[in-house]
């Protein structure tokens, strides 16, 4: 464990870290581009250098290894001036299309000049020009003109997707990212790379020209893609969520996420959703305010509770089942609660890097509190009780993607024969439509409009946040329950409304708003 | 699709153990590919030689890439490269090289009609003492004039 001084401050670092890992790790900064914590050392864009006493020359702080006692400076006028020139170099044949390129406002190569730029170029040549837009896959867009070869994305392919479909070809000022003959970046983690590129050379075909990145606002929230449940960083505005990024937890999913756990934000914004409470007739459907339908049809589960059944998926919270079931356990002393498991043969695949084919975020937390309530209850037994009319009415916690529930439809024509079908669930479905006259539709809250807590598949509590608030009149599984055994919803006043003490994303505090002072200031687009 | 030949199957294994790293073997297994390819690289051969070695494609591509006496398209039976650095310069190599493209009514780097020379300008082959001089295929010719290197393509069958 040897010492050393940086910047004059003494820490303390692991055997064989690197100068920049005890910069990153003593939360100083350094600039960087080729250099990422969970990528082998590159040491090709030359911009961490730092200044180490008793050494004449400057060192690349992400290739030297700290030795006892080494005295490390990266603050000195030296080191900037080598950072200015060095970014100087990285810009002699970056095209300045900032205005028009997707990266601007979370550019590397922005944050860097802004800091130790030198504002006046000297170079006059002619920039070399490269292919533009040159689509790489179906997920990604490349800019050859960008791209400063730090490599990352080379890298990335090589070392964690293990796919190397990426290289650097050419030589010398001609040198551009490419694939061999064409071949497509197709694979499962392929948006990884979009988020490491310090520039705008590769940006994701999703997110493109969509939205301004400093009109987006970011919250904390957990992936619900899967039973990894990694830590995601949502974006979004008040039209509804515009991309997920992942956030490093060593725990959980390191640095990446998969690119199917990026779409969670489709079905949670308003065009996906479930907006209305609604009641099927004959002729069609019937619009009510969420809580008032809740409230209205509470006779169907209060009159006989031991003939309603209640279906739950695993994607809901370890708060709402323990509420939900305590509810329906003890008060009602029914244990008529069935766990539909989507594709149950997947449950244990895994891709080994992070996605898993349990697609339910908080699979465990409900088997558990399944078990601590003494809940064992069979599916074919459901289906049995509701031929034989032992269940009348059944209420059923949908999941919240339903394109991970193959057997949606399925689940739906054989719930649908109950008398009596109360459906909740926070997005809506085009089999809603062929639903016979009687059924109820509830809509519930998504992942990203509560607070709770998620048990990933090896059994660790992930705690998240309300991050905004998309349809307002939906409920959260409790509360539509509360509704639903004819009790009236408590509003409990938040003591944090007018204090900054627990900052959630959509509550104007200083914090947040000296953070996204622009979009306050500018409003939204 | 191209396959390598036993005998350059066996070379390219061979090179596959000399070195520490399989990687460096890319440079070596890309010249004897490139000889039984009649004299360039195609995809096909990256592809072939990616699963000969077990080494990406694109691992491949950034080494072949990289140098210039991989050919990146079909060259002549002949291929023509005529040094042009310094002391060749200075004894008349670019006019050399023109002068052939000239009679071959062929441009730099481009094949003639009939498929049989390709003239390229390179850098320096390191036989500086009898400039100007040119490499045809594997054969170097030397204190060359425009005439002398007109009647060796002349003379080449």
């Amino acid at each position: 464990m040897p010492k050393c001084t940086i910047n004059g401050q003494e820490v303390v670092v692991k055997d064989g870290a690197t100068i920049i890992e005890a910069i990153h790790h003593n939360n100083q900064k350094i600039a960087h581009y080729c250099w990422h914590p969970g990528l082998s050392v590159a040491g090709v864009c030359r911009l961490c250098m730092v200044e180490i006493e008793g050494n004449p020359r400057l060192q690349i702080a992400c290739n030297t290894v700290v030795s006892e006692g080494m005295k490390i400076n990266n603050t000195s006028e030296k080191v900037k001036d080598a950072a200015k020139w060095g970014l100087d170099f990285h810009l002699i044949n970056h095209p300045l299309d900032c205005p028009i390129c997707d990266q601007a406002g979370e550019c590397g190569l922005q944050d860097q000049y802004m800091e130790f730029g030198k504002y006046d170029p000297e170079m006059a040549e002619r920039k070399v020009k490269k292919k533009k837009v040159v689509d790489l896959g179906p997920t990604v867009v490349l800019d050859t003109e960008r791209c400063i070869l730090c490599s990352r994305c080379v890298r990335f392919t090589d070392e964690v997707s293990k796919t190397n479909e990426l290289g650097i070809f050419n030589r010398g000022d001609r040198s551009e990212i490419g694939t061999f003959d064409g071949k497509e970046l197709d694979n499962k983690y392929s948006l990884n790379t979009v988020d490491i590129c310090p520039v705008g050379a590769l940006t994701s075909k999703d997110f493109r020209f969509r939205q301004r990145v400093w009109y987006l606002k970011d919250a904390q929230s957990i992936c619900t893609g899967c039973s990894t449940g990694c830590n995601v960083k949502v974006y979004f505005n008040k039209e509804g969520l515009f991309r997920v990024k992942p956030v490093f937890n060593e725990k959980v999913n390191g640095y990446w996420m998969c690119d199917e756990g990026r779409d969670i934000y489709k079905f949670v914004n308003k065009n996906a959703r479930l907006l209305k409470g609604k009641k099927k007739k004959p002729t069609g459907f019937e619009e009510f305010f969420p809580g008032a339908l809740a409230k209205d049809i509470s006779s169907l589960v209060t009159a006989d509770p031991g003939k309603v059944a209640f279906v739950v998926t695993g994607q809901f919270t370890n708060e709402e089942y323990d509420q939900v079931f305590s509810l329906w356990t003890k008060k009602w002393g029914s244990k008529n609660i069935f766990h539909w498991l989507n594709s149950p043969e997947k449950q244990n695949e895994f891709d080994g890097l992070l996605l898993r084919g349990d697609r339910n975020p908080n699979t465990q937390g409900l088997l558990k509190r399944l078990k601590d309530f003494g809940i064992s209850t069979q599916w074919k037994d459901l289906i049995t009780k509701i031929n034989t009319h032992e269940i009348d009415t059944v209420v059923v916690a949908g999941p919240e993607n339903p394109i991970w529930f193959p057997d949606f439809k399925e689940k739906l024509a054989s719930l649908a024969k109950a008398k009596s079908l109360i459906w909740m669930q926070s997005s809506n479905h085009p089999e809603f439509e062929n639903v016979p006259a009687g059924t109820y539709l509830i809509p519930l809250k998504s992942f990203v409009e509560k607070e709770g807590t998620f048990t990933n598949y090896s059994g660790l509590d992930q705690k998240f946040s309300k991050v905004t608030t998309i349809v307002s009149e939906a409920l959260t599984l409790t509360e539509a329950c509360t509704l639903l055994a004819g009790e009236n919803l408590m509003i409990r006043p938040d003591p944090n409304v007018l204090i900054a003490a627990h900052p959630t994303a959509d509550r104007v505090t200083l914090e947040h708003r000296k953070k996204n002072e622009f979009v306050f200031r500018r409003g939204a687009l | 699709m191209f396959q390598l030949s036993n005998e350059g199957l066996t070379k390219v294994k061979k090179e596959l153990q000399r070195y520490e790293s399989k990687d460096s073997a890319i440079i070596p297994a890309l010249y004897v590919a490139q000889k039984e390819n009649k004299g360039w690289i195609s995809p096909d051969v990256i592809h072939h030689l990616s699963q000969v070695m077990d080494i990406a494609e694109s691992k491949i591509t950034e080494v072949f890439s990289f140098y210039t006496m991989f050919n990146k398209k079909p060259v002549g039976k002949y291929h023509v490269q005529v040094c042009c650095t310094l002391s060749c310069a200075l004894n008349g190599a670019r006019e050399l090289a023109d002068h052939l493209c000239h009679e071959l009514k062929v441009r730099a780097e481009e094949m003639t009609e009939d498929g049989r020379f390709t003239i390229s300008k390179v850098e320096c082959l390191g036989s500086c003492g009898t400039a100007p001089m040119m490499q045809v295929n594997d054969r170097y010719y030397e204190n060359l004039t425009p005439e002398s290197a007109m009647n060796i393509l002349r003379g080449l069958k």
